[in-house]
């Protein structure tokens, strides 16, 4: 019996001697392999939780999200997140939470919870000289003011709705605020249980307070597309100029349609002749001019302007993800028509908005928008920053002049859409903007946008607002953009 | 029985004649108290690294083990005195780091969740159950004093183990099933009892009884094919009964992890009985077209597979397999050292108390750690296995071979399983997990393997010194 026995242990010992080579293989080599495997939460959490993580600031160096000492004996996450000011920057920071991280928070988040590898060499340094390692801080280009400014200027209006400024020279965002909102501070908290009761609530919110409106909502742009449907008409025939007399009818029968296009409340255009100047048509955001022109251009002119002033662009990172603003080109020469002022399937982000203006402010060519101004490790030298690029040139400096010329118009004319906004009415402020009025069925319930740069001569800002529901453009969406612009241009000193 | 107990080796008159029989329990005594200081450090580790300060209880629960493995070493005096040295000790720090790793999983919450793994109350019990299984433990010392009188009751043993093996499956499911097996006892809403347990100590025993009484025939009469020695038709009837037996387990408990560890004991025995390789094919054989076939009929048990086979896929990961993906995660997490005695997020893995507790030791005390406990194991069965080429009585051998070699399978099961290297199924890990019916049930394996080394190392009772031509034998 003992030579069965003996080999009875051999076969025990192969049996150990596997296990042993099994674990060894797990914890010694596979370590790196399980990490990065799906829903490993523990490989998300040590990275979080290693270092005190970097705090996020504004431009002119306000404290969006701070890492405090959580204090609690109990906790076993030994910071704690703070978002000083709450809702207004949600859409902007996002939150950080035990399982997941959204806004910058994520976009940036290698770089703010440490484990960024452009922060070896500093972690190396601080080993030696024994400081404690830190995450690295984030300085976004917004400014507060202006980001104040939006937010409670959307905040008055009680509609959910969106608003971002762009330094139209640098493609820096100023400004970039949604309303609803909701506390970040509230899904910073380290108690799971009632974290995923606060998400819930959010999530089934009827107000949709997690969805960030300023990047991923998309709402017809109206006549605020005008200005996309003028400038490919400036591009493609050199000859016309703002002054140019074009048809602009009362009523324009649609062709294969019964359908009759008319500008808003039936109004005419012009000075009734049936034909006004383009300056002027634009000024008073008449919809038969432009949607005639938009059946002369052709919708394939329409699409390749649009997609140069960003639309149908999936892929624009800021570092955010951003919706793609779309342009479809339509099945009938009568829908062409209604794409052209911004109707049918048109819809624009309130970033494109902003951008939008932002490509006319800039002489035609419009920057690359970016939110990260720069990065810093613990002491202060710059880790990463960010580069102003061009985005695309769509259109000349030239065509771009004549199309700020009509902006400034319709603000400053008399029977301008936006008049109400004038230099007079905004102590000496000139603006130029376009309003826009996207039918949704109900009068009162139509989406209000507004795109608008200033000041007219040498412009620093370029805002782009929309509120869902707001109304009119002029009356709900411009008077927010106006109180962000003049809130930058006294943080700025211009006024 | 003789009557010599623990001579002093130091006036052994008989002089170099002999070799000096030690009964080795102050070594046993030394290792013990060092196994005991591993677990002090361990304990404290643990709260300094929850609460930053040696938390309340913790006295309790050291001086609660203290005194029941003390009554342990007490116990090994008085009823097994040559018993092997090494298998209390190592018994004891198995025992000793799975109370620790339950008031750790007890002492922090999960965030997500906002409770512990296990409760405050559920990690005494561990307490208590280990005092229930040395209890059990010092019983068998006390009650069997010669092995082999186990030998005279090895029909109303098997009798017994197939009872036990039995009951959950014939108990309606409310009672007995649990997370998809029948295996279990309910009583009341807290307390279960695994009557497999202890069916399996008593099969092992009833088996080496049959197999010490039959082995000549079974080992012996059959015809020689392929330079095979096949055993007859009619000395197949008890492998096939056993074959059987497991079956039944795995179709209606769903068990197949206990279903392997049964047979593979049953198997080893017959082989350690009969040295005939022809069984140790058979029932593998056996074994191989059971599962296969069970695999193809119980849907439990062919999700085992494909949860092995492919568990990283999104699909699996979000389900059937989170349980096993977390624990590797939680092995992965730990490394090479560990994150340390409560560092780690044990209390994420499903179940980390009981089938995947090895888990948790990898995540906080690393690979060191494991490969620690995976020595100890081996440790304590090579203590057994070499009782068993040691011990002279052919029941005692086969007894203590089988019971080796059993916990030596049951661990490969459950270790492998969790660590991804054979598919897993839910078993107990010996001394280490949550779990009264396991916790007593070896420690009465440890009990009887004590028992049978007591035996083995036993010197000879020696003759009456200077007594002329007449010698005076003691008789028993």
């Amino acid at each position: 019996m003992n030579r069965a026995l003996r080999r009875i242990s051999i076969a025990v010992l192969v049996m150990f001697v596997l296990l042993l080579i099994n674990v060894n293989y797990l914890q010694g080599f596979q370590t790196a392999s399980l990490a990065s495997k799906p829903g490993n939460s523990r490989a998300f959490y040590a990275a979080q939780n290693q270092y005190q993580r970097g705090n996020i600031v504004t431009s002119d160096g306000v404290t969006i999200a701070t890492s405090v000492l959580s204090g609690s004996p109990n906790d076993s996450i030994k910071y704690q997140r703070k978002y000083p000011h709450g809702p207004e920057y949600a859409a902007v920071t996002g939150a950080e939470t035990i399982f997941s991280n959204t806004g910058i928070e994520a976009s940036q988040n290698s770089l703010l919870s440490g484990n960024d590898s452009a922060l070896d060499v500093r972690k190396i340094i601080d080993l030696i000289t024994g400081k404690t390692t830190k995450g690295a801080t984030v300085e976004l280009t917004i400014n507060s003011k202006a980001q104040t400014a939006a937010y409670d200027a959307l905040r008055a209006t009680g509609k959910p709705g969106a608003a971002v400024a762009i330094d139209p020279k640098t493609g820096a965002i100023l400004a970039l605020a949604s309303y609803p909102s909701y506390d970040p501070n509230e899904l910073a908290i380290h108690d799971g249980t009632q974290l995923n009761k606060v998400d819930k609530q959010l999530l089934t919110d009827k107000a949709q307070p997690l969805l960030n409106r300023a990047l991923q909502g998309t709402y017809p742009p109206g006549s605020t597309f005008k200005i996309v449907t003028s400038s490919a008409l400036l591009t493609q025939s050199p000859n016309t100029t703002i002054n140019t007399r074009l048809d602009s009818p009362t009523d324009l029968t649609l062709p294969q349609t019964a359908h009759v296009l008319h500008n808003d409340q039936g109004e005419v255009c012009g000075d009734g002749s049936g034909q006004a100047p383009l300056i002027t048509a634009f000024a008073q955001s008449c919809d038969t001019t432009f949607g005639k022109i938009g059946m002369q251009i052709g919708a394939n002119a329409l699409n390749d302007m649009a997609q140069k002033f960003g639309m149908n662009d999936a892929n624009l990172n800021i570092p955010l993800p951003v919706a793609k603003s779309n342009y479809v080109i339509p099945p009938s020469l009568a829908l062409t028509a209604f794409s052209a002022i911004g109707q049918f399937s048109d819809t624009v982000t309130p970033l494109q908005e902003a951008m939008f203006a932002a490509a006319i402010a800039n002489g035609g060519t419009l920057m690359k928008p970016y939110l990260v101004k720069q990065v810093m490790a613990s002491d202060l030298s710059t880790v990463q920053s960010t580069g102003q690029s061009v985005l695309s040139q769509p259109v000349s400096a030239s065509v771009a002049g004549s199309v700020g010329q009509m902006m400034r118009a319709a603000v400053q004319d008399s029977d301008g859409t936006a008049f109400a906004f004038n230099a007079q009415a905004e102590g000496g402020l000139v603006i130029a903007g376009k309003t826009g009025t996207a039918e949704t069925g109900t009068v009162n319930l139509n989406d209000a946008a507004f795109t608008s740069f200033a000041p007219y001569g040498n412009p620093n800002i370029a805002v782009g607002v929309i509120i869902q529901g707001g109304g009119y453009g002029a009356s709900a969406a411009a008077p927010i953009a106006v109180q962000v612009i003049k809130a930058y241009q006294s943080a700025v000193g211009n006024q | 029985m003789s009557s010599v107990t623990a001579p002093s080796p130091a006036v052994d008159p008989t002089g170099p004649l002999l070799p000096v029989a030690r009964s080795r329990r102050r070594t046993e005594l030394i290792m013990l108290v060092f196994a005991f200081a591993l677990i002090v450090f361990a304990m404290a580790n643990v709260g300094f690294s929850l609460k930053g300060r040696l938390p309340s209880g913790v006295a309790e629960y050291l001086v609660a083990y203290f005194v029941i493995i003390g009554a342990a070493h007490l116990a090994m005096r008085r009823f097994a005195p040559w018993a092997d040295p090494l298998l209390l000790p190592l018994a004891t720090l198995l025992n000793g780091l799975g109370i620790v790793m339950m008031y750790r999983l007890s002492a922090q919450a999960n965030p997500a969740t906002g409770h512990p793994a296990i409760s405050a109350s559920q990690a005494n019990l561990q307490i208590a159950f280990s005092a229930i299984g040395v209890g059990g433990f010092v019983a068998v010392l006390a009650l069997i004093r010669e092995p082999r009188v186990l030998q005279r009751y090895t029909y109303t043993l098997g009798a017994v183990g197939i009872f036990l093996f039995a009951l959950p499956a014939l108990l309606p499911a409310s009672i007995s099933e649990v997370n998809g097996a029948k295996i279990q006892i309910r009583f009341g809403s807290f307390t279960t009892i695994q009557p497999e347990e202890f069916a399996k100590l008593a099969l092992a025993a009833a088996f080496a009884g049959y197999l010490v009484a039959k082995r000549d025939v079974l080992a012996l009469a059959g015809r020689r094919v392929l330079g095979l020695d096949l055993p007859r038709a009619r000395d197949l009837g008890p492998i096939l009964l056993a074959w059987a037996a497991s079956l039944l387990l795995l179709v209606f408990e769903s068990d197949i992890g206990t279903s392997a560890v049964f047979m593979g004991l049953f198997v080893a025995m017959l082989y350690i009985a009969t040295s005939r390789t022809s069984w140790l094919l058979i029932g593998f054989l056996m074994f191989l077209v059971g599962a296969l076939t069970a695999s193809k009929l119980v849907g439990h048990v062919g999700e085992r597979f494909d949860i092995w086979l492919h568990p990283f896929t999104q699909a699996n990961v979000e389900n059937n397999s989170y349980q096993l993906v977390q624990g590797l995660y939680g092995m992965g997490s730990g490394g090479l050292l560990g994150k340390g005695l409560g560092g780690g997020q044990p209390y994420i893995t499903p179940l980390v108390q009981s089938d995947l507790v090895f888990t948790a030791f990898g995540e906080e005390i690393g690979l060191a750690g494991v490969m620690a406990i995976l020595l100890i194991y081996g440790l304590m069965v090579q203590r057994g296995l070499r009782t068993a080429m040691s011990v002279k009585d052919p029941f005692s051998k086969l007894l203590a071979g089988g019971l080796s070699f059993m916990l030596a399978l049951q661990v490969f099961v459950i270790v492998g399983g969790v660590t991804r290297l054979i598919p897993l199924t839910g078993i107990t890990t010996p001394l280490l997990s949550q779990g009264g019916s396991s916790l007593v049930g070896t420690w009465v394996l440890i009990g009887l393997l004590a028992r049978i080394s007591d035996a083995a190392r036993r010197p000879p009772p020696r003759p009456i010194q200077d007594e002329g031509l007449t010698q005076v034998v003691t008789l028993k």
